[in-house]
């Protein structure tokens, strides 16, 4: 399963589990890494000394229970982000669950989240504890604590806004606020989002800008003109266009 | 729409904005902005942005000195939370012959007794400050750490948000067919969402000033001529300064967005109100500034556009009420800095229709000069 799927057997998840008796003394590194290959930044990294020392580079890490005091430095060293910290003295009802993050824009502190298990699919929700910026980024979660062996992910809310401008990173919900605010033609929202200024200059975005003016404003789309288009077609470097006055 | 108002001010740029939000802060009531287009579909929105306190004239210091001011404290002022992108990095026009250090050297000591603290910079500091300069083509350089560029679009709708707050009303996609006076006196506008009627009509309409000027037969001495500017893909921060130079005829500035903007100034311009794209312009542009910033080489131009410069014989602006009409009154001729003279313009202009102790010396900016021969000389424009 684990090298078809990434995704280890609970058996496995099981046998590096903590006991009951250590996670209600307190936070403690989780490592899920189930597979020999040569890496050993966790045990080198480990200011307490609770991962055994390697005899060789290929071997498994062993936490000593006693010595982890779930610091949580060893996330940010694990290049296979197979490391979690779980604290299960968080709440009465919830665990907190730090976490490694890849991914950008990073969530904001209070947001609910989604909250995936190993494959990626959505298991819950789950608010966002705490951001810690890093390499990479560890996010806090608070979760139910009967799915602490579940979740080892998260992902945004989606979003229904649907990008219109990707030269200036516009979606839809940008737009309709400029549209709510009295702009209602595709120059006048230009003016102030930078709507059609990047690099396409408004050939990609033109025709869908129109139609969400169109939409909301409940008008024909033949009503709506363009933007002006003007020289040059297609970009080109400064250097190249001063060589045409020699 | 407002089927009377006292203030009724025609042109939606950084003028009529600034104009609009200044008599309302002054205690005018009833003040509307009619725009044909959009707000800074002229040449507000076609302009460099650039802010600088370092003039030729004592006049365009003083109204620079309390437009950049204003900008400084303008998000504050306006309450426009999202910014007006003003960039205080600095702006520096480089010299590259006897004459213009001459005269730099002049320039700065008539602006330090007017307490703008520019200086002039041998090459090796005009280095440090702009990295990407190849000193190969100057002498030396002023500079005023003061000065920078904004962006145009948020700052007027900085003001007109803060207007339409105060209890301003703008009326964009509404042009102005006429304009009705009786006994030489102004009564009302026609526009095209029908007539307001008011006894007080400022023109501030850029480059189409004498042709709202000549629905009550009146003419003001400027002309509206085609000015060409370009804009790059943007990338890093690469120049904090904005530079300039009257000799090597260009300016440019990389905005905080990233990219680049640049224009100077081309001969035989059209003085017909086109604002087309001048296909000449970009070659030259690019063979300028890559000149003088070699590193600008690989950046890639993505857009070209024109506005127009409402020149006026002295390159000063005019603040005045029109000789034959009571109750019209125009500012215009900004010949190409209208931009950032947009706090003064609207400072001046409630102080002068509202009977207000002028704060600066607009007396001298009226349309008299131009038969008395009084005018002032600029010569630091591109």
């Amino acid at each position: 399963m684990l090298e078809k799927t990434g995704v280890p057997t609970p058996e496995q998840v099981d046998s590096i589990f903590p006991t009951e008796e250590r996670l209600s003394q307190g936070p403690i590194a989780i490592i899920e890494c189930f597979q020999p290959i040569p890496c050993d930044p966790c045990a080198t990294s480990c200011p307490q000394g609770a991962i055994a020392p390697f005899m060789d580079i290929n071997d498994l890490p062993i936490i000593n229970n006693k010595k982890c005091n779930g610091c949580g430095i060893c996330i940010m060293k694990c290049p296979g982000l197979a490391i979690i910290v779980l604290d299960m003295t968080y709440s009465e009802t919830q665990a907190l669950i730090r976490l490694p993050y890849e991914f950008s824009p990073l969530p904001q502190i209070g947001e609910i989240v989604l909250a995936l298990d190993r494959s990626g699919a959505k298991v819950a929700e789950a608010e966002v504890i705490r951001v810690t910026k890093g390499k990479p980024p560890i996010i806090s979660i608070a979760v139910d604590k009967a799915l602490v062996k579940t979740l080892r992910n998260i992902r945004p809310q989606p979003s229904e806004a649907a990008i219109l401008c990707r030269c200036s990173d516009l979606n839809t919900d940008d737009i309709r606020e400029f549209i709510a605010q009295g702009h209602t033609t595709v120059d006048a929202i230009k003016r102030l989002s930078r709507l059609g200024m990047g690099p396409c200059q408004g050939r990609t975005c033109t025709p869908l800008i129109i139609r969400e003016l169109a939409t909301v404003l409940s008008k024909p789309v033949e009503s709506f003109q363009p933007g002006t288009y003007r020289p040059v077609v297609k970009s080109i470097k400064l250097g190249e266009l001063a060589e045409y006055t020699e | 729409m407002n089927r009377t108002a006292d203030y009724v001010i025609i042109g939606g740029g950084i003028s009529g904005a600034a104009i609009g939000y200044f008599l309302l802060k002054n205690g005018a009531k009833n003040v509307v902005i009619l725009e044909r287009n959009y707000l800074t579909a002229g040449a507000t929105g076609r302009c460099g942005a650039g802010i600088r306190q370092q003039w030729g004239s004592e006049m365009n210091c003083l109204l620079t000195q309390f437009s950049c001011n204003f900008f400084e404290n303008a998000e504050e002022e306006l309450g426009y939370p999202e910014g007006i992108e003003f960039h205080q990095g600095g702006y520096m026009l480089l010299v590259s012959n006897e004459d213009e250090l001459a005269q730099t050297k002049k320039n700065i000591a008539l602006q330090n007794s007017l307490g703008i603290e520019s200086q002039l910079l041998d090459v090796n500091q005009a280095k440090v400050l702009t990295p990407i300069l190849d000193t190969g083509n100057i002498l030396a350089a002023a500079y005023h750490s003061k000065d920078g560029h904004l962006n145009p679009f948020k700052t007027t709708q900085a003001f007109a948000d803060a207007f339409i707050r105060m209890g301003g009303n703008i009326y964009t996609n509404t042009a102005v067919h006429g304009l009705k006076t009786e006994n030489g006196r102004i009564c009302g506008v026609d526009t095209s969402q029908g007539h307001i009627a008011t006894d007080c009509v400022i023109n501030t309409a850029g480059g189409h000033t004498n042709i709202i000027a000549a629905l009550v037969g009146e003419e003001i001495p400027i002309y509206a001529e085609r000015h060409n500017i370009l804009v790059t893909e943007p990338v890093e921060p690469i120049l904090s300064t904005m530079v300039m130079s009257l000799s090597l005829n260009f300016y440019c500035q990389q905005v905080p967005h990233g990219s680049f903007v640049m224009g100077r100034s081309c001969t035989n311009q059209p003085r017909d109100l086109r604002v087309t794209a001048d296909s000449s312009f970009p070659e030259n542009m690019a063979a300028t500034v890559v000149k003088i910033m070699p590193a600008l080489k690989n950046i890639r131009m993505l857009r070209q556009w024109a506005g127009l410069y409402d020149m006026s014989p002295d390159k000063h602006p005019i603040y005045d009420r029109f000789p034959n009409v009571e109750g019209f009154y125009v500012a215009a001729g900004f010949s190409g800095h209208g931009f950032m003279l947009g706090p003064a313009t609207g400072q001046i202009m409630a102080e002068q229709i509202l009977g207000l102790e002028p704060t600066l010396p607009w007396n001298r900016l009226g349309l008299s000069r131009f038969e008395t021969g009084e005018m002032i000389l600029e010569s630091s424009v591109v």
